[in-house]
């Protein structure tokens, strides 16, 4: 058989076997990939790169990660490693946008309104 | 040849070579992360060559690019026969990469204080990409070399036989004397020193064994125009398209 | 690239019991607009039919970037050189980010790409076809990449957030895949008599492999509902083959070059494009294995394992258990 792909050619290409023909984690463990888009800026989760170890991991990470997008540095870290909530637990989280906790939020705290009733009150005594 | 663009063309093809070999891995590496690294290192090279063959074209007066690149045959060619060999196994590629790579980072390094402008700036401009390239070779050569049997034993084989071919990259040239006096580089001797000493160091780390340098006999030819029989077949499939009609656009 | 041509498993209801109460929690969160996330509660099928149309996405990739790869060390120009090497690089990349995706509903990267090479799993169609001339790198990387991105858009749509968020990088990818394979195009259509005939030749040759690529018609198939209300599949393939055809035969009609459909026009009044059927015979025949390039694609693949096996070996870790990307 020959290929149409010069480098293929060069190439001895082998007979499929059966069966499994990689062993699991064979392609190593994962590793969280953040991403610094600039200076000053959160680090962001991107993705994922399979590594042996966390230099390698960076520098995978670096290709995979930063070769297209603009940044400035990036972060890796065992998949393994992170601690999440469960999602089913989104409702634990619902106070933070719930109508009764508007006393920690800039809009629960309305002036504009008295103040202008207030100066319209002063306004109407002087004249 | 007018001295720097004997200089110029040396590295540039050196460049273009290198990156076309690395090129034929794009697809087909050993995992697809360590595939799209490996990638960039071929980008990265003919990038840089091709930067090399403008500045010839615009300060030298020499052809275009793409005609000097697409156009020419192996005895004009003035890369070193070290960068024309075929890929091999992974190791073989692995080592070259980092034989090559510190080589060509510590000549533009040097290029930085060259009172030639078009270097010293060219140099500036690379320096992020040549410090990703050595950043990957060592690590993967630290790795290879401290991990098991069967990757130290390919390892070290492959290091034999890339040796002296990667003498070839400091093969001295007619002008190199004249460059030295001019101001352009320190030479191929001071590039070679730094270069010993820097990959005996990492090479150690990983418990490889360097050849002796000085038992050694360096593959010449490459900077005269003498080279493997890799090179006619090599440049015939990178140009088949291109010399097919030079004269039109593609 | 490419996930065109699904091949779905055939749903079996009532092979599985998922739990009714979650179940209608879960389709109500996907009828909201709301994306399903990797430890979310899902139903057997869900997750079976996501790995496969994830895992073929995956597989297109990664053997996509052998027909292009044909021309890597022939591009003629410095340009096209980098460019090519730089897209068929992307398509790695593309593989290496669905994978991942696929990966956290729980199947491992190994077994994905062992189901690949053992013929279990599927990839796009059009890759079993060979890459003959330069002009094919144009053709490819104009349509079959066009065609991509009307499905990778359409699939960003989803509901499996992984997948969506693939996608996305992906998408922007593509763009830069597309554009370079129009500039190509037209550089061959407005150039020299051999150039155009070597375009006009291999559009001749690519056009019933990209009439395929979306898929059997839609009358054809019969399990689609269930995975368009789960966000699975999101348009049909008649769909999305009308939007191709619409958006890209005029591109090519444009340059004064022909496609092989006598029949194909756009009717005016129904505004659908009209054409001949391709042979689904003959697409059939090559999702099983009879294409002109399946067996060399699977044994390039393999060559690649293999020959990466000292190297992954070499840097072996002892973590022991499974290790799973988390989003
Ligand atoms: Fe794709
Ligand atoms: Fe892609
Ligand atoms: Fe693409």
């Amino acid at each position: 058989m020959s290929s149409l792909d010069p480098r293929i050619n060069r190439l001895e290409l082998p007979q499929i076997p059966g069966g499994e023909i990689l062993k699991n984690q064979e392609h190593w463990i994962t590793y969280e990939v953040f991403h610094i888009k600039k200076r000053g800026d959160h680090p962001v989760h991107v993705g994922c790169v399979h590594a042996p170890h966390p230099d390698l991991a960076l520098v995978f990470a670096k290709e995979q990660y930063g070769r297209r997008l603009a940044c400035v540095s990036l972060w890796v870290c065992k998949s393994s490693d992170i601690h999440a909530f469960s999602m089913e637990d989104e409702d634990m989280f619902y106070s933070a946008v719930s109508d009764e906790k508007k006393y920690r939020d800039a809009s629960g705290f309305k002036v504009r309104d008295k103040i202008n009733k207030f100066k319209k009150g002063n306004s109407d005594a002087l004249v | 040849m007018h001295s720097i663009k004997n200089l110029l063309y040396n590295i540039a093809d050196d460049l273009l070579i290198m990156g076309h070999r690395h090129s034929e891995w794009t697809g087909l590496g050993p995992i697809l992360e360590e595939d799209i690294s490996f990638s960039s290192l071929a980008q990265d090279k003919i990038g840089l060559a091709y930067q090399i063959y403008k500045i010839l074209n615009e300060t030298e007066k020499e052809d275009l690019p793409d005609r000097i690149a697409f156009l020419r045959n192996e005895s004009q060619y003035r890369c070193c026969q070290f960068v024309e060999l075929p890929n091999g196994e992974y190791d073989f590629s692995l080592i070259r990469h980092f034989l090559f790579d510190h080589a060509m980072d510590l000549r533009f390094r040097m290029f930085g204080k060259s009172n030639y402008q078009p270097l010293s700036f060219l140099s500036r401009k690379t320096a992020g990409e040549m410090k990703y390239h050595i950043l990957h070779a060592d690590i993967w050569i630290k790795q290879l070399g401290n991990n098991n049997e069967i990757s130290h034993v390919r390892m070290q084989k492959a290091i034999e036989v890339a040796f002296p071919y990667s003498l070839g990259m400091f093969e001295t040239f007619p002008f190199e004397k004249e460059l030295i006096e001019l101001g352009i580089y320190q030479g191929e001797q001071e590039i070679k020193i730094s270069w010993l000493e820097k990959i005996s160091m990492i090479l150690k780390e990983a418990n490889f064994n360097l050849p002796d340098p000085e038992k050694i006999k360096p593959v010449f030819g490459g900077r005269t125009g003498n080279h493997t029989g890799f090179l006619k077949p090599l440049l015939e499939e990178m140009n088949e398209v291109y010399s097919s009609d030079p004269e039109t656009e593609w | 690239m490419y996930g065109g041509g699904y091949i779905f498993d055939k749903l079996q209801d009532n092979q599985v019991n998922d739990d009714p109460e979650k179940l209608l929690l879960f389709e109500e969160r996907i009828a909201r607009g709301e994306k399903i996330e990797p430890r979310d509660w899902m139903p057997f099928d869900y997750r079976r039919q996501l790995i496969r149309l994830i895992e073929q996405h995956a597989h297109s990739e990664i053997i996509g970037a052998l027909p292009e790869g044909t021309w890597i060390t022939r591009a003629p120009g410095f340009k096209r050189k980098l460019a090519l090497i730089a897209k068929v690089q992307d398509e790695i990349g593309h593989g290496q980010l669905l994978y991942s995706a696929a990966e956290t509903l729980g199947k491992s990267r190994e077994n994905m790409i062992n189901d690949l090479l053992n013929g279990k799993s599927k990839y796009s169609n059009v890759f079993n076809y060979p890459a003959e001339t330069w002009a094919d790198v144009t053709v490819i990387g104009f349509l079959i990449d066009a065609g991509a991105i009307i499905n990778q858009i359409t699939n960003s749509k989803g509901s499996y957030a992984p997948y969506c968020r693939a996608l996305e990088r992906i998408c922007y990818e593509e763009s830069f895949h597309l554009k370079q394979g129009h500039e190509g195009l037209v550089f061959l259509a407005t150039g020299t008599f051999v150039q155009r005939e070597m375009l006009q030749d291999a559009l001749n040759r690519w056009w019933e492999p990209i009439m395929h690529f979306f898929g059997p018609p839609d009358k054809a198939s019969v399990h689609s509902e269930k995975l368009m209300k789960w966000k699975v599949k999101m348009a049909s393939n008649d769909d999305m083959r009308q939007e191709f055809l619409n958006t890209y035969v005029p591109k090519i009609w444009e340059l004064g070059l022909t496609l092989p459909d006598p029949k194909l026009k756009k009717n005016t009044e129904t505004n659908k494009w009209e054409y001949t059927e391709p042979n689904w015979e003959t697409f059939w025949q090559v999702i099983n294995g009879n294409g002109p390039c399946n067996k060399e694609r699977l044994k390039v693949r393999m060559w690649a394992e293999e020959h990466g096996r000292w190297v992954r070996d070499a840097l072996k870790t002892n973590q022991l258990t499974q290790s799973v990307p988390l989003a």
